[in-house]
């Protein structure tokens, strides 16, 4: 989709394909040696696998047994409490149909899949950054061989979540509804939040009906009048709708991916009170933050991104980004840094507004590739913050 | 005959296909919500899951039990006290097996006794001052039979009668513990992580009248 519009018959279109193609598979391989650096440097096993293996941390081990075995049945064996109802189907599924066909350990394939959807999302980011290639550069060092790239690269929903995000939001540039609208329901089969990009899709639509003149009251009647954009609309949390139906009539209760965060310990509570409690867990020795503060600052930082996404006028981005955060810091802190960073519209503005300058532009390259290191070991030893 | 004429009725079909798709999406997504609005599943499900009125998820679970024999509750019992643990038990450790939650519940399969059953527990209080005792309800079969409450570090025996009329029929001994002091690890911990007790041991012997 991001290439179709790049295929020109001239040379100079035909070289910025293969540049657009080449950029991210440069920091696929860059990335993969950098990680696998840092993994050699605190492990005693050496080969693809056990690096593949060493990277599966936290959430990761859930997806394997969902692509493995399953969603479990109730009550679930073991005397657990704990199902993987919490954990959503699309990418266990995926993995499990290419496992069907290249039968290799399922970490192995998940983490080849991820890479490749993580590098399909850069080029679906092309058009998004306005095919700037300062920005382009950027976003794909960011996502491949940055200080999160272990979370695109695992397995983990993270790379088809940027994949299927960008996806929409192309599409809706485009103004593609049906595009977006099947896009969407698979973003709503990956991730609970998947399903808030349907109001990105609204927005978008009221945006075109403004355009053209339509005044705010009548838009209603507008979209009643075009039923593929109703179509669009409904289609949007199709993915969600389908798994609460699985989630019915095998554990009789449609909404287990949400009771079921009872046996993980999350209790709703004031998502500001969670920040402040995060802010003030403050180091007792050194001055490095704790897991908790880093945890609030990339939640505050998400948020702060997505009011800059507002004032840019990205309304439908903007929301979408601060319902993603919104939503899970309502029970508590954990994981906000890895939603965060996994929210494609922050991350390629971020891209767009650091690659202004060549001299920022070049030292944040510079850093992503170091802190990928560093923070890669850091993810291997568990790190808190970056659940 | 124009191309518009021609077009019109396709366009009409699409149009209609369009709303009929639309329809089909809308019914089968209120269908859906009022099926998750609606669940079929079990009273411990919803008690634990839904409603949230325990931290124990009940389970289908009864041990096997001698009359007379001592369960140890520490590392060197595990795989004899885990055949009775049904829920809101977290161990065993070295210092025995750690309540967890509200309530903690041990199921045990006994024959049947006229006279009812002298129990016999070793438990000692998790103490984090300001709290440093630790109330504790004990049931048996719903009907109450005993409250104890437990201070200091050490583990302390606690022996109680278990009545005929809290055996009555029933083929097992559904033994529950509720606390009423639990200490969260932090104020807004999940109460699913409260700490009162370690259960040390546990006995019960048949009661024996004069």
């Amino acid at each position: 989709m991001a290439l179709e519009n790049l295929v020109r018959p001239n040379a100079g279109g035909r070289l910025m394909v293969m540049a657009v193609a080449a950029v991210p598979l440069l920091f696929v391989i860059s990335g993969l040696a950098i990680r696998y650096a840092a993994f050699a440097s605190i492990s005693a096993e050496s080969g693809f696998a056990a690096y593949a293996r060493a990277l599966c941390r936290w959430d990761c081990a859930w997806y394997i047994g969902i692509s493995e075995q399953g969603y479990e049945r109730f009550p679930i064996s073991n005397h657990s409490n704990v199902g993987r109802w919490g954990f959503f189907p699309l990418y266990p599924m995926l993995v499990a149909a290419i496992r069907a066909i290249f039968p290799f350990q399922t970490i192995l394939v998940a983490t080849i899949t991820s890479m490749v959807f993580s590098y399909a999302a850069c080029l679906v980011a092309w058009p998004l950054l306005e095919k700037n290639m300062r920005a382009y550069v950027l976003y794909c060092a960011f996502l491949l061989s940055g200080p999160f790239s272990f979370h695109f690269t695992t397995f983990l929903t993270e790379s088809l979540f940027v994949l299927l995000t960008s996806c929409v939001f192309l599409a809706l540039k485009r103004s593609s509804y049906l595009a977006a609208g099947l896009s969407s329901a698979l973003l709503s089969a990956t991730r609970l939040v998947g399903v808030f990009i349907v109001f990105a899709t609204v927005i978008q639509m009221f945006r075109e009906y403004r355009e053209r003149g339509g005044l705010t009251l009548s838009f209603p009647r507008w979209v009643l009048g075009r039923p593929y954009l109703l179509v669009a609309i409904l289609i949007s949390p199709a993915g969600l709708f389908a798994y609460t139906l699985f989630l019915y009539l095998t554990v009789g209760d449609g909404f287990a991916f949400l009771h079921v965060q009872r046996a993980f310990g999350r209790v709703a509570g004031n998502p500001l009170v969670f920040l402040w409690d995060g802010l003030s867990a403050v180091p007792k020795t050194g001055w490095l933050p704790t897991a908790p503060q880093w945890s609030a600052l990339a939640a505050i930082t998400g948020l702060a991104l997505s009011a800059v996404l507002a004032a840019r006028r990205q309304y439908g981005a903007a929301l979408f980004c601060a319902l993603c955060i919104i939503l899970p810091l309502i029970t508590n802190l954990a994981s906000m840094v890895r939603y965060v960073v996994g929210l494609a519209p922050l991350t390629i503005m971020l891209a767009v507004l650091l690659s202004a300058s060549k001299l920022i532009s070049l030292a944040a390259s510079v850093f992503f590739l170091g802190a990928c290191y560093f923070m890669t070991v850091a993810w291997i030893g568990g790190y808190l913050a970056l659940v | 005959m124009p191309w518009s004429d021609i077009a019109a009725p396709y366009q009409r079909a699409t149009s209609l296909g369009g709303y009929a798709l639309a329809a089909v999406l809308a019914g089968s997504e209120i269908v859906i919500l009022a099926l998750a609005l609606n669940p079929n599943v079990n009273a411990d499900y919803r008690a634990y899951y839904i409603d949230r009125t325990t931290t124990c998820l009940n389970r289908d679970a009864t041990g096997s039990y001698t009359l007379g024999e001592t369960v140890s509750f520490r590392s060197d019992g595990a795989k004899r006290a885990a055949s009775i643990k049904v829920c809101g038990w977290s161990g065993s450790a070295g210092d025995g097996t750690h309540s967890l939650g509200e309530t903690s519940r041990l199921r045990v399969r006994t024959p049947l006794l006229r006279n009812g059953l002298t129990a016999t527990l070793q438990m000692a209080a998790v103490i984090r001052p300001p709290r440093i005792t630790q109330r504790v309800v004990i049931s048996v079969n719903g009907v109450r039979v005993h409250a104890v409450t437990l201070s200091g570090k050490e583990p302390r025996t606690v022996s109680f009668v278990i009545p005929p009329a809290a055996l009555g029929e029933a083929k097992a001994l559904d033994i529950a513990f509720d606390y009423l002091d639990g200490i969260p690890p932090t104020p807004a911990a999940s109460n699913i992580y409260k700490r009162s007790i370690k259960l040390v041991s546990f006995r019960l012997d048949a009661f024996e009248t004069d």
